[in-house]
């Protein structure tokens, strides 16, 4: 497995989309920072912490840009396999269906971490330009706890993209979803239903602010994983079957 | 005699369409066999269901004597294969494409990358991207991906598209040296003739899903006849002349007044006389080979095969 996961990183050498998905990574950050500056201009007195800074960027990207960035690289990783027609050459080296789809998912989460690593950086470097106040190393370590907590979960919401992807092989139809996954979100915001939206629930049980809500984390925990077992196992049969042309 | 690729009855359906029918492909052990059909007789799929791309709907095949789906990793270590335009990552060069898929397969050798590169003349292009190369280049690296590891079986679906004749001509003196001197199994497939013509030691001709003939390119030498065609005024004239007279029925009409005579060729000095004294004027006489083209025309019914490159 490994000199597989390993070829996942050589492929993405001059890859565009890396460093868009780093740029896509920051925009959240920067958009709270842009709020801190306004903040600072328009109401000198009020005090931004660096818990309000931290909190509010993981808000933004687990529930809006998040689920958008990490749903175009899902599609992507799958995608390119056809759009760029290796998969053929990929197969008959040859690499086990099973075991190109295990590496794709794991690649998926090693850059949905090293995404989550840079928004939480981000936001910790703009929160130091910004002057954020209560600097405290508790509010750090529980920052980086619900960051990657929230995208570990985040990650298993991921597979029914994947599916989309091998469906429909290219980076629209998953593109559209993950729009429509976003708009879910907003709708739900503040609602017991988003308890049981699968791509709501992991910002709640990340922040701890599914204990407002009615439904319990157990719940939330088993759709979320429901639905990665229905996304992987729809990804892996069709894969399994489906003739490569 | 050992066959490195055998199937029996090997029979692909997407829907109600019959891609491949029933297909029986028997690959000796150290020869070029060259598949040889129109675009969409099936020649592609076949190859992918040998690759173990496409499931067959029925039907089986064996790959170095063993079924392909058991023990598929041992047996697919052992081919090299390009199937139409070949894809790599287009942001990365040549040699690092190569880099990857030697990594995938776990052995090589060292030198393979360069080697390999070496051979199809992309060894110097160091900085370009495969984004950025001709049709041909990528023509060339998909067959350096085929042959780095070595393979005993190559399998190469429409190798040339794309390239010039200098470079269809380097890749064929590669596949023939391979083979000769490596004992290489190679199946090649093509819709052009000549290639196929020039390079297998066996061809198999698809049609329409069906393999409709399988047979060695010596013996199809052999069946090809010499014949005299001569181009006459009046054709229903001469040939009543070559029956009544001559007793010779071993002949065809053609457009044009001509006519093909396929024995009794020491005779046409005769017969054009004969002719002559006929009224029957006489524009032409030649002697002639059918070509493999006509041969494979009227094989197919018809249909057309591109007959020639510029080799």
């Amino acid at each position: 497995m490994f000199p597989l996961l390993y070829c996942e990183f050589l492929k993405l050498k001059r890859s565009k989309m890396f460093l868009i998905s780093v740029l896509g990574a920051m925009v959240a950050p920067i958009m709270v920072f842009a709020g801190l500056i306004k903040a600072k201009i328009s109401e000198p007195d009020k005090i931004i912490t660096y818990l309000d800074m931290l909190e509010q960027t993981n808000l933004y990207v687990l529930l809006l840009f998040g689920v958008i960035v990490y749903g175009v690289i899902a599609a992507f990783l799958f995608s390119r396999e056809y759009t760029e027609n290796t998969l053929k050459l990929v197969l008959t080296v040859p690499v086990s269906k099973g075991a190109f789809l295990i590496t794709k998912l794991l690649m998926l989460f090693l850059w949905m971490m090293i995404l989550t690593a840079v928004a939480w950086v981000s936001t910790l470097v703009l929160s130091i330009v910004g002057n954020a106040a209560e600097f405290n190393v508790n509010v750090i370590i529980q920052s980086l706890e619900e960051y990657f907590l929230g995208s570990f979960l985040l990650y298993f919401s991921m597979s029914p993209f994947v599916f989309l992807t091998l469906w429909h092989k290219n980076l629209v139809s998953p593109i559209i979803a993950a729009a429509t996954v976003v708009l879910g979100n907003v709708a739900l915001a503040n609602q017991d239903l988003a308890v049981l939206f699968p791509w709501t629930s992991p910002y709640l049980i990340a922040s701890g602010d599914i204990a407002k809500y009615h439904y319990s984390i157990e719940t939330a925990l088993v759709i979320i994983f429901a639905v990665s077992v229905i996304g992987f196992f729809a990804s892996f049969i069709y894969f399994k079957k489906q003739d490569v042309k | 005699m050992q066959y490195v690729i055998k199937t029996n009855k090997l029979t692909k359906q997407f829907g109600e369409q019959i891609a491949v029918d029933c297909v029986n492909i028997h690959v000796p052990q150290g020869k070029i066999y060259g598949l040889l059909g129109r675009n969409g007789a099936g020649k592609t799929t076949t190859i992918r269901m040998l690759l173990n791309l496409v499931t067959p709907t029925r039907g089986k095949i064996l790959l170095f004597e063993k079924e392909h789906r058991k023990k598929s990793k041992e047996i697919y270590h052992r081919i090299g294969s390009m199937i139409e335009l070949p894809g790599f990552y287009e942001n990365l060069t040549g040699s690092e494409n190569l880099q990857i898929f030697a990594r995938l397969r776990g052995q090589h050798k060292k030198d393979s990358v360069q080697n390999a590169l070496k051979i199809v003349g992309l060894d110097q292009e160091t900085k370009k991207t495969f984004g950025n190369y001709s049709l041909g280049m990528k023509q060339r690296l998909g067959i350096a991906a085929a042959i780095m590891h070595e393979p005993e079986l190559l399998i190469l679906d429409e190798p040339t598209n794309g390239l010039d004749p200098v470079g269809i001509q380097q890749v064929r003196k590669y596949l023939e040296m391979l083979c000769l001197e490596k004992g290489i199994t190679i199946l090649i497939s093509s819709h052009i003739l000549s290639e196929i013509e020039q390079l297998a030691d066996i061809i198999g001709v698809m049609h329409q899903g069906r393999l409709i003939e399988e047979v060695a390119m010596q013996e199809l030498h052999q069946r090809n006849r010499q014949y005299v065609e001569f181009e006459v005024s009046d054709e229903n004239k001469a040939c009543l002349l070559l029956e009544e007279k001559f007793g010779f029925k071993d002949y065809s009409v053609h457009e044009n007044g001509s006519i093909r005579l396929y024995s009794n060729l020491e005779m046409r000095a005769k017969l054009n006389g004969c002719f002559v004294e006929n009224g029957i004027s006489v524009s032409k006489i030649n002697i002639r080979e059918e070509k493999l083209e006509d041969y494979f025309s009227k094989l197919i019914g018809g249909g057309e095969l591109v007959p020639s490159t510029l080799l």
